[in-house]
């Protein structure tokens, strides 16, 4: 069913970037998750696999309060769901992760996988950009980091230069009072969302103003789209409902929906309204709380 | 749940089925589990478009690769066409002139392993002359449209015209009339099995099939006519099967022809295992069909009569379209008294894969249609939805007596009112009707219908069906079936009345699956006829078997064979227990006792055959059911008015007649699983997408199956009527429930929000617009 | 080289193998093909319908969307593995007696994902039952009797009856 193609599987980062550096059409398979999929239906037929799912130096949660959250590119989404650490701290990726697929995916696919594949659909990528997240990616030649946002360039499409590889997820402290939310519209628990929004939001100490507004949406583009105007109607005002409401109406102004078989684009944009509104909400309530 | 009925050793009382334990440690074998010496592996080359001529077909470059054993394609066949009945034999098994449907079959390969298959399909050169095609009815029956045969003008595959009563002075006298359009979406069987199959020559005039077939009668009869073999030279083993649901696994695929001919070529055997896009592209679907009733009542709600205009997608070929056509006719006249009623059927060939049967087969599409105008016209009149339903149901015939319809169809038990009272009560009707629940963005209501489907389903030609009941000299039992378990649990009902029959335990008889070699004949699983005629076989084969050691047993005790009993494996005289003997011993005797009986018995179904004679397509009469089952269900929903997303709550009831439940819990299973994956799911989740005629959703992401986390725990009510023309009073069970769970959804939603969706299913964006329409009407009228 | 065997040592169902296979070899062939341990089914191509489920190293995954190679040095667990020779687990036992099981094609993998639940967490609500077996698509039971099977067998796996 696969094509046939020449295998590796490094134990190391640098025998994986020794590799890449070697072979640069090569493919890089983590979980598989995604992978397998395309590969089985022959959409792609790689000459060169190279695994990297026994690399076991990228699987790791790692957490102090001043670096904030580094996560290994090949951290499990089950252990991502279920670390205490994750949960304490960063609540909304355990929470995003509860409806990840299902537990079968969850338990072998990786967050690295995840985000490389590049779906505008996949949950981590626009929860990471509300958060404000940095990726690490090393290539022989070295390192550098790019932000989340950034790294979606298009459909399927990253910023991954030939020989390079994902190596880490940070996600900063958030500032004092700040809530982050994410939701989708699924049908069924665990679908891929007809539109899923991330909201992430932090109030000034004293008088309760919006001091900040990250708004990303998934499923709405052809990336994980961050609703710059949606964001601009929060930013220094005092979050009431109409207030959420209006940047729910940004932000489905700003998107370039999808067209398949799960809505229309005129249905996927007022779902953007309702769901911005919705998790906007949540993300204020978390905030307060805080 | 969980009671026993009847007073019955065996039956009405929980019974493990008889297979559970292989399926549960994985040891049941499945045909594509199957795994023969030399083995060879084939894959099937397909069109890519959905009609076109077919001009040349060069398999050289696919013969010449290494590891390619066999190569095939239609004109192997000479010219052979098959079909589901005489007159409706147009398909071939591989296209040779034209191509009617995407992925249509044209040729097939066999090779060492699949990679290399499926390489030499690629191999294969097809030169095709694309045509014009229609891609739904409306596109078919225009004049001048492309033909899909060209011997069938108009595209038409299937017309009726019944008229039963004076529908039109009905309508006059009506107090209300009012006529809707509904439209019930294509559906995949969604079966999680592919078909798969592995055939192979004994010699060169013996094959022998394993596959994924649910009536294997079917291609044991179909096989011997392509090959031209006499019946007893085709050999169907049954393997287990997963799950049929009338469809593709009762009918040919091209699996079934390119294994056996492959198998030939190459004297090997073949395997050929279908992968589920395979499945999801091709294979049978549930009719799409645009349902148009029309219907009056009095002003108290009594119907009155009922215009009912069906168009249907066919798909490419007839396969039982003309059945089905028939089907979704003929119980409107129940479970409601309907005094007028006037049938337009038309159903056409389009460039789509071919539609057939699926659970509830036919009268899914007209009960639903209409039960929700039931519920509409109960709005427009206030009546009460409960009420409404009583008033009209047929009542339960007192014993001996039938009720008979304007169509005559012969209900001899109809349990409707009792089903529809308990549910009432199971959801405490009377306290939450019209009371509306909205909680924050969720809105939530109740729905409720009633169904009825036919039982023991009896087709022209097709309806022999026996059993063979083998005493081994030890007392062990074979039951020999020609029944099919395709999860049902008929292996069991069957076993189980043997066993109750012969006065041992269900663990005493050893069921021998299906090989037509051994086993005696049997339509099939189809039509819900399996637990009521070949049950009935399984009576006589065991009382014909019983009353061979009975005369034994008369024999030692020295009384009449009338006198003697069998009980818990104890054989004694009645009048004098004391005089008895084990089981075990009779048998014996029986079997060695000089010279030494074969205890065989053997038993067939005459069940509904001899009734009232079959049903009549055209003209609509007749009884195409032994008996019928009767389903009430209430059906809670949450409904997110913002986002239109539907899900079902547990609060969920369905209370199911099916005469008296031989294996309870396998009644319950069946309802719940009937009223969830075929009911629920073609409510509110399941639908085809096409676009000229190419699927665009056909795999499970994207063509959205019902999971456990949005599963009803539904409960299940049983009723008992005991009907007469059942073994042991039994009727069908469950298909009523995958025709009752869609009107009550939408019912239910509509409870909930006000809304009516009228074309299934009803998925998040419907729900919006009309919520958002509706809205800005009730803002309008302010 | 492309299409070279690689090699390929585990564990399954307690015993040790090793193997030479085609790298793009997926765990499900390797098992129903090499193995022939057909129990595992395959039921679709795009990771939906969990007629595959396994466990490795004690966790459900979906074996059609593994490549073997990655369960090298690993243990896999399939429905042959669960029950005790003769002697049905609590799941099993609870599937058989509740009525849970129809066509059974489902069964294999149903079995596989509420162990795994019940392995790790031996007192599940009924929503995390319902999500253990979210990946494990049924087309006939409605699931009813599969959830309530899973709470009888915790219950008596617990010591309760």
């Amino acid at each position: 069913m696969i094509a046939d193609f020449e295998y590796f599987a490094p134990k190391t980062v640098e025998e994986a970037l020794s590799l890449l550096s070697q072979y640069k059409e090569a493919k890089i398979i983590a979980g598989g998750q995604s992978l397998l999929v395309v590969l089985k239906q022959r959409l792609l037929t790689p000459e060169y696999l190279i695994d990297i799912k026994g690399i076991s130096a990228l699987d790791y949660i790692n957490y102090d309060e001043s670096k904030g959250l580094r996560v290994g590119a090949l951290t499990l989404h089950r252990t991502i769901e279920k670390s205490p650490v994750i949960q304490k701290h960063f609540g909304v990726l355990s929470e995003m992760e509860k409806n990840l697929a299902t537990i079968q995916t969850r338990n072998w696919g990786t967050i690295g996988g995840n985000l490389c594949h590049g779906d505008p659909a996949g949950d981590p990528a626009s929860v990471l950009i509300a958060l404000n997240a940095n990726l690490k990616l090393a290539s022989s030649a070295g390192e550098r980091t790019i932000s989340m946002e950034e790294f979606s360039k298009d459909y399927l499409e990253v910023d991954l230069k030939s020989g390079e590889m994902l190596i880490e997820i940070q996600v900063p402290t958030p500032p004092a009072r700040t809530g982050t939310a994410y939701e989708k519209l699924m049908v069924m628990k665990g679908d891929m969302g007809i539109i899923g929004a991330a909201v992430s939001v932090t109030l000034s100490g004293k008088d309760g103003v919006c001091q900040d507004a990250r708004i990303a949406l998934g499923s709405a583009a052809s990336i994980p789209l961050r609703a710059k105007e949606a964001e601009g109607k929060l930013m220094g005002k005092v979050l009431s409902d109409s207030l959420l409401i209006e940047a729910g109406e940004a932000a489905a102004a700003e998107t370039d929906p999808p067209v398949d078989v799960h809505g229309s684009p005129e249905y996927r944009r007022e779902m953007v309204k309702v769901f911005v509104r919705r998790v906007a909400q949540i993300a204020l309530e978390k905030a307060k709380a805080a | 749940m969980g009671e026993t009925f009847g007073d019955y050793a065996v039956l009405g009382k929980k019974m493990p089925r008889v297979d559970a334990r292989l399926k549960v440690t994985g040891q049941a074998k499945y045909a594509a589990d199957y795994d023969l010496p030399h083995m060879l592996w084939g894959q099937i080359k397909r069109s890519p478009y959905p009609h076109a001529r077919i001009l040349n077909i060069d398999t050289s470059k696919a013969e010449k690769l290494p590891g390619v054993k066999a190569v095939t394609t239609g004109k192997d066949f000479n010219g052979f066409k098959w079909g589901w009945s005489g007159p409706t034999r147009d398909e071939e098994p591989f296209a040779t002139t034209k191509v009617r449907y995407q992925y249509e079959g044209v040729a097939a390969v066999a090779a060492i392993d699949q990679d290399i298959a499926d390489e030499a399909c690629d191999l294969i050169e097809v030169d095709y002359e694309p045509l014009p095609g229609v891609f739904d009815p409306f596109e078919a029956m225009k004049e001048g449209a492309p033909l899909v045969h060209e011997d069938r003008p108009e595209n038409i595959c299937v017309e009726y015209h019944w008229d039963f009563g004076d529908v039109d002075k009905a309508f006059a006298e009506s107090h209300l009339v009012r006529e809707d359009t509904f439209q019930t979406p294509r559906m995949a069987k969604g079966y999680i099995e592919p078909p798969a199959v592995v055939a192979y020559w004994a010699d060169d005039s013996h094959v022998v099939f394993q596959g994924a077939k649910g009536s294997p009668y079917f291609p044991y009869r179909i096989l011997a006519k392509c090959f031209n073999l006499p019946l007893s030279n085709i050999r169907v083993i049954q393997p287990f099967i997963g799950s049929d649901f009338g469809g593709t696994k009762n009918d040919m695929v091209h699996c079934d022809f390119a294994a056996p001919m492959l198998a030939k070529k190459t004297g090997r055997p073949v395997k050929l295992v279908y992968t589920q896009f395979d499945e999801l592209t091709t294979c049978l679907r549930r009719h799409p069909m645009w349902v148009t009733v029309k219907t009056g009542v009095t002003k108290e709600g009594i119907l009155t009569a009922t215009s009912l205009k069906v168009i249907a997608d066919g798909g490419a070929y007839t396969r039982m379209s003309p059945l089905t056509m028939f089907l979704v006719g003929t119980c409107m006249t129940l479970p409601y008294k309907l005094p007028n009623f006037k049938y337009d059927a038309y159903n056409y060939f389009t460039n789509n894969p071919s539609s057939a049967a699926m659970r509830g087969h036919g009268l899914y599409h007209s009960r639903f249609a209409a039960d929700v105008q039931l519920e509409m016209i109960a709005e427009e009149l206030g009546l009460d939805p409960v009420e409404i339903r009583l008033k009209n149901s047929i009542e339960n015939p007192k014993p001996g007596e039938v009720y008979e319809t304007v169509n005559e169809v012969h209900v001899a038990s109809c349990g409707m009112q009792e089903c529809i009272e308990k549910v009432a009560e199971a959801v405490n009707w009377k306290k939450v009707k019209g009371h509306k629940k909205v909680e924050g963005e969720k809105a939530y209501g109740m729905g409720f219908a009633a169904a009825t489907y036919n039982s023991g389903t009896k087709l022209s030609a097709h309806n022999a069906c026996a059993a063979i009941v083998r005493i081994c000299e030890d007392g062990s039992v074979n039951y020999l079936t020609g029944a099919s378990d395709v999860g049902q649990g008929s292996d069991t009902v069957t076993c189980a009345i043997a066993a109750e029959v012969l006065g041992i335990g269900l663990d005493d008889i050893d069921l021998k699956r299906v090989d037509t070699a051994f086993t005696p004949v049997d339509p099939g699983s189809y039509g819900s006829r399996v637990t009521v005629l070949a049950g009935q076989a399984a009576r006589n084969a065991a009382l014909d078997a019983k009353r061979q050691l009975l005369e034994v047993a008369a024999k030692q005790f020295e009384v009449k064979p009338e006198d003697v009993e069998i009980k818990n494996k104890q054989v004694f005289v009645k009048s004098n227990p004391e005089k008895n003997m084990p089981w075990w011993k009779l048998v014996r005797i029986a079997c060695y006792d000089t010279p030494g009986k074969v205890i065989i018995g053997r038993g067939y179904s005459t069940q509904g055959i001899s009734m009232y004679g079959l049903a009549d397509f055209s003209k609509g009469v007749g009884d195409i059911g032994t008996n019928y089952s009767f389903t009430a269900q209430a059906n809670e929903v949450e409904v997110d008015v913002e986002t239109g997303v539907v899900r079902c709550t547990d609060n969920s009831v369905i209370a199911h007649d099916c005469g008296f439940p031989l294996n309870p819990q396998a009644v319950e299973t069946q309802c719940q699983g009937g009223a969830y994956h075929q009911g629920i799911a073609a409510a509110l989740y399941e639908e085809f997408k096409m676009d000229k005629g190419q699927t665009l959703n056909p795999n499970f992401i994207d063509y959205k199956r019902p999971r456990a986390n949005e599963a009803p725990m539904s409960k299940v009510i049983h009723v008992l009527t005991n009907d007469p023309y059942g073994p042991y009073g039994a009727k069908e069970a469950s298909e009523g429930s995958t025709c009752s769970a869609p009107p009550a959804i939408i019912n239910a939603i509509h409870n909930a929000t006000g809304i009516w969706i009228k074309d299934l299913p009803a998925q998040p964006e419907k729900l919006f617009w009309a919520l958002k329409e509706k809205r800005e009407k009730d803002k309008g009228k302010k | 080289m492309k299409g070279e065997l690689k090699e390929l040592k585990l564990t399954v169902n307690g015993k040790p193998y090793e193997f030479k296979v085609k790298p793009q070899t997926l765990l499900v062939d390797l098992l129903r093909q090499e193995l022939k341990l057909t129990g595992t089914k395959i039921g679709c191509l795009d990771s939906a319908c969990g007629a595959c489920t396994v466990h490795i190293d004690g966790k459900a995954v979906r074996s059609c969307s593994v490549l073997a190679m990655q369960a090298n040095g690993r243990k896999v667990t399939t429905i042959e593995g669960v029950a005790d020779g003769d002697k049905l687990h609590p799941i099993q036992e609870a599937m058989v007696e509740h009525g849970a099981i129809e066509c059974g094609f489902c069964t294999p993998g149903m079995v596989m994902s509420s162990k795994a639940l019940l392995d790790e967490n031996p007192n599940p609500t009924r929503e995390e039952i319902r999500e253990a077996i979210q990946g494990n698509l049924c087309a006939d039971e409605g699931y009813v009797k599969y959830i309530e099977a899973v709470e009888i067998a915790a219950e008596k796996m617990r010591g309760g009856q």
